[in-house]
């Protein structure tokens, strides 16, 4: 039994927080933030090669093989690692990578590819047609853990090759030292960015044809890992491929990630130029940046590839009714639910985020208009009056959200937001992995947040996945919302089959206005990471496409003016 | 030797039945396994091929089974994973002519290691953390205990206790938020966190977590100690002592300390096993990489072996712990080696 503190023990205990307090103010606690370290201000903005940029992050990573499973974080490092035939330039236009160029002929059933000659892998090798067969093969192998394998099922033999019918992947054809064919059953609009996938990028010879989880990761990148280079569960460190077949780059001579660090670490060791950069520091961080001129232009927002909406049960009451899901669409304020977590989060009325292919800004989408929302309850037989709050929808509405702070905080704006057009919503908090589940599963949950993050820069990587009957499913559907819709249906299928970019533009533009009435998903928000660099951090620009992309950064740091380091280093 | 025999199969009984219960727990709570490794975008196809690979198609009984069987069990002395893959989750335990017994915690869904190899990697780490903290948490919380039950009701005796009463009330990352301010970022004397690369830079590294559950454990200790030692103060024995020209130092740690071990003990006890359970605050601020972080990421992603895993490690630490707990008190209190 413990004792009961008296008033004399209360005092002392408020007297001994003070000199907590007081003992922490001479070290600025966590609120006061220091200067940024200077460049070297030698006038030179040329880039130069050298240093090791030094990140770090909460999370830790699982995998480098890029045919295996991936994730946000380990995809920084698999896309130095590991180049793929094609890139995006900075307007989010594919451009030749490892391949040359290519033909695509049979409307758009054969992607021929010719490859740069004198490519030289990590392992020393030259890159040649044969790797790239081998390399695709292995990812699709049927004991390969690929979680994209399926993206390709439009490759000849590949469900021979799959079922492990077959021994080779007969629509990938050698035709020549440098030549490689890709031969598709029908026409794939999105093949050619499929190809950019981490799992679609050759690997050296040594990763052999099968998949196995001790292979040192091993490509063409700009930068490779050599052995002792991935410490797991602590940090990543990876350097400079000095045969890298564009001439001069990259001018790092190392990329280091600490793992598993906690956001006031990263922050103390930020300013301490311990880390050259500093992602998605918490929201109270991201106030004190921007309120210190001396941090002015030093942050950067990245590009929005990530989707997130209010997800509705297109079979479940009352959302079984279009104008239900319509008033919910104009009741949810987008520019408050950005308030939430502004360096992050930024308003969106469509499907397509802004970094992916096929985002139209002059496309209005959806609309916060909450007379329009009253009117839409109205309709659907739920009229309600928001001066005497009587009508609506007479039943709470379970909404099923996962416990973390973004999304429940936003919950609560959402709910405020429902209640005033008659919708009361019942917040049911859980852990991910239960969350997940429980909205994949058929009549299990009425109304949810739902976000995707785009795999590919393809305007196919959400609009067949989330929204298609076919994604329907008892257990495990992507199609959260059990939306059906046979026009959208047809519309998303003949834009997956054509090549012409204008055509497809058109038909993903008819299918994303048939969401935007239908509301099965209340479009709320895009996702970015932000960023704060240090000033001697020079090169990095957001890149439409790739999230963390610091193939051309360089760094320009007085060594002299940077302070003691903090004691014991990052390991 | 029948006592401890008995007591022995009770704790593989009682890890028995903790193992068990995580099994069936694991796998009614709602959630896929394979679709945490493949990621939310794969499709349908592609999850159904991983669960297939990570053996999740079979029944629960059927996998609950071949966990047990896989346990422990006799394979080749020498394990070759290229060789035979059978046993590439295995390590040889003792061996037995030409095999040996082999423990097999599986194979991690996530990081795709034998799990044996995760454990012990963290375990070693997971252990110096626990005796450290809990080695503080003794020394701070008896000596600051002994001093307030020897001033009892004096100004010496308040700011003990009051302190213990902040050092209990503080929640753990506010104390190591504190420290790491204080004494790596202010006075830059020890490292911020990480678990550093050679034995000194480990040893130095150690220093701020074991600090900050000493000092969080202390408070308890020191209540413990100070209520434990005011009760058998005012007993007739000790002033018999007393009487008899023992000295006031004497009194304190020869008679009343000794008496008083039986609930520090107990005490300390449950906490060496609760601490190799893994203290999860202090290792995620101080990204000491043990046993706690392991099963909290473990928990996170639905990764059955190492949840298995760190719960039978977390059992046997504590069942073992209180093992010697018993063990001690038959030592430290005459009485109860008569009753037992």
């Amino acid at each position: 039994m413990r004792s009961i503190p008296t008033r004399l023990e209360s005092f002392a205990v408020a007297l001994a927080c003070a000199a907590v307090a007081t003992v922490m103010l001479p070290f600025g606690c966590t609120g006061g933030l220091r200067a940024p370290l200077p460049d070297a201000d030698d006038g030179d903005t040329a880039p130069r090669r050298g240093g090791t940029l030094r990140l770090a992050s909460v999370n830790d990573i699982y995998n480098l093989d890029p045919a295996g499973p991936t994730d946000g974080l380990a995809s920084q490092a698999l896309t130095l690692l590991f180049d793929g035939l094609i890139d995006f330039d900075r307007t989010g236009q594919i451009i030749p990578n490892l391949a040359e160029h290519w033909q695509i002929e049979d409307e758009g059933r054969s992607y021929r590819f010719h490859l740069r000659a004198g490519v030289r892998m990590h392992d020393g090798g030259e890159l040649t047609a044969d790797d790239v067969k081998r390399s695709v093969e292995r990812a699709l192998h049927p004991t390969t853990p690929c979680p994209t394998a399926s993206n390709f099922e439009d490759l000849i033999g590949y469900q021979l090759y799959t079922t492990g019918s077959a021994p080779h992947l007969t629509g990938v054809t050698v035709d020549g030292r440098y030549d490689v064919t890709f031969q598709l059953a029908r026409p794939d609009g999105a093949f050619l960015a499929l190809l950019a996938l981490p799992s679609m990028r050759p690997v050296c010879a040594t990763a052999g044809d099968r998949y196995a989880d001790t292979w040192l990761p091993c490509g063409a990148g700009p930068f490779k890992l050599e052995p002792g280079g991935w410490a797991r569960g602590t940090s990543l460190r990876i350097v400079r491929h000095d045969t890298y077949f564009r001439p001069g780059l990259p001018y790092l001579d190392a990329v280091e990630w600490t793992y598993g660090m906690n956001v006031v670490p990263q922050r103390f060791r930020f300013e301490d130029g311990e880390l050259d950069m500093l992602l998605n520091p918490t929201q109270a961080d991201v106030g004190r940046f921007a309120a210190d001129a001396r941090w002015k232009g030093l942050s950067v927002t990245l590009v929005d590839n990530v989707v997130w909406g209010e997800a509705m049960n297109t079979r479940v009451a009352p959302f079984d009714n279009v104008e239900v899901r319509r008033a919910v669409a104009a009741a949810v304020d987008r520019e408050h639910l950005a308030m939430i977590k502004p360096a992050n989060v930024s308003p969106l009325t469509q499907l397509l985020p802004r970094g992916v292919p096929g985002f139209d800004p002059s496309f209005e989408g959806q609309r916060h208009d909450v007379a329009a929302a009253l009117e839409h309850m109205r309709k659907a037989g739920y009229p309600y009056d928001p001066a005497t709050g009587r009508g609506g929808w007479s039943r709470p509405i379970p909404y099923d959200v996962f416990d973390q702070g973004f999304e429940t905080s936003s919950a609560q704006v959402l709910q405020q937001d429902l209640a005033r057009i008659g919708l009361r919503l019942e917040l049911r908090i859980m852990a991910w992995t239960a969350w997940q589940a429980i909205t994949a599963r058929a009549g299990a949950s009425a109304m949810h947040p739902q976000g995707d993050s785009a795999d590919y820069a393809d305007p196919s990587t959400f609009f067949d996945h989330l929204f298609t009957t076919s994604a329907i499913r008892d257990e495990g559907t992507s199609n959260t919302a059990f939306y059906s819709n046979p026009r959208y249906d047809d519309l998303v299928a003949r834009a997956r089959r054509t090549v012409d970019a204008d055509v497809r533009r058109a038909l993903y533009h008819e299918a994303d206005e048939i969401l935007c009435d239908e509301a099965p998903w209340a479009f709320s928000h895009g996702q970015h990471d932000y960023v704060m660099r240090q000033p001697y951090v020079r090169g990095f620009e957001p890149h439409p496409v790739w999230p963390f992309d610091v193939r051309r950064v360089w760094l320009d740091r007085a060594d002299a003016a940077m302070p003691r380091p903090l004691s014991g280093g990052l390991r | 030797m029948r006592w401890f025999l008995r007591r022995a199969g009770w704790s593989i009984f009682v890890v028995w039945a903790v193992v068990s219960l995580v099994f069936t727990i694991n796998n009614l709570v709602p959630g896929d396994p394979a679709r945490m490794v493949a990621g939310a975008q794969a499709g349908p196809a592609d999850v159904a091929r991983i669960r297939d690979q990570l053996g999740l198609g079979r029944p629960p009984l059927v996998q609950y089974t071949l966990f047990w069987k896989r346990l422990v069990h006799v394979g080749p002395r020498d394990i070759d994973a290229r060789t035979d893959p059978s046993h590439a989750s295995c390590v040889a335990l003792v061996s037995l002519n030409r095999s040996a017994l082999h423990l097999d915690l599986g194979k991690s869904y996530q990081q795709r290691r034998p799990v044996v190899d995760l454990v012990a990697a963290r375990l070693p780490r997971t252990l110096a953390l626990a005796l450290a903290g809990l080695l503080l948490q003794l020394l701070f919380g008896v000596a600051t205990g002994v001093i307030a039950a020897s001033r009892r009701g004096s100004w010496l005796d308040r700011i003990l206790v009051s302190t213990s009463l902040l050092g209990v009330s503080a929640p753990t990352f506010l104390i190591a938020l504190v420290l790491q301010i204080v004494l790596a970022r202010g006075l830059r004397w020890l490292p911020l966190d990480g678990f550093g690369t050679t034995l000194s830079e480990q040893a130095r590294s150690l220093v701020l977590p074991a600090l900050t559950l000493g000092i969080y454990g202390a408070a308890y200790y020191t209540r413990i100690v100070r209520d434990e030692m005011a009760g058998l103060m005012a007993q007739d024995w000790i002033r018999t002592a007393r009487a008899k020209g023992a000295s006031p130092a004497r009194v304190l740690l020869r008679h009343a300390l000794r008496n008083a071990l039986v609930p520090i003990v107990t005490s300390a006890g449950l906490d060496f096993g609760a601490l190799m359970g893994g203290a999860v605050v202090t290792e995620t601020v101080f990204r000491w990489p043990g046993i706690g972080s392991l099963a909290v990421n473990a928990v996170l992603n639905r990764d059955g072996p190492v949840i298995m895993a760190c719960v039978i490690v977390s059992a046997v630490a504590v069942t073992a712990s209180s093992l010697l707990v018993d063990a001690l008190h038959a030592r430290l209190d005459p009485r109860m080696r008569a009753s037992s």
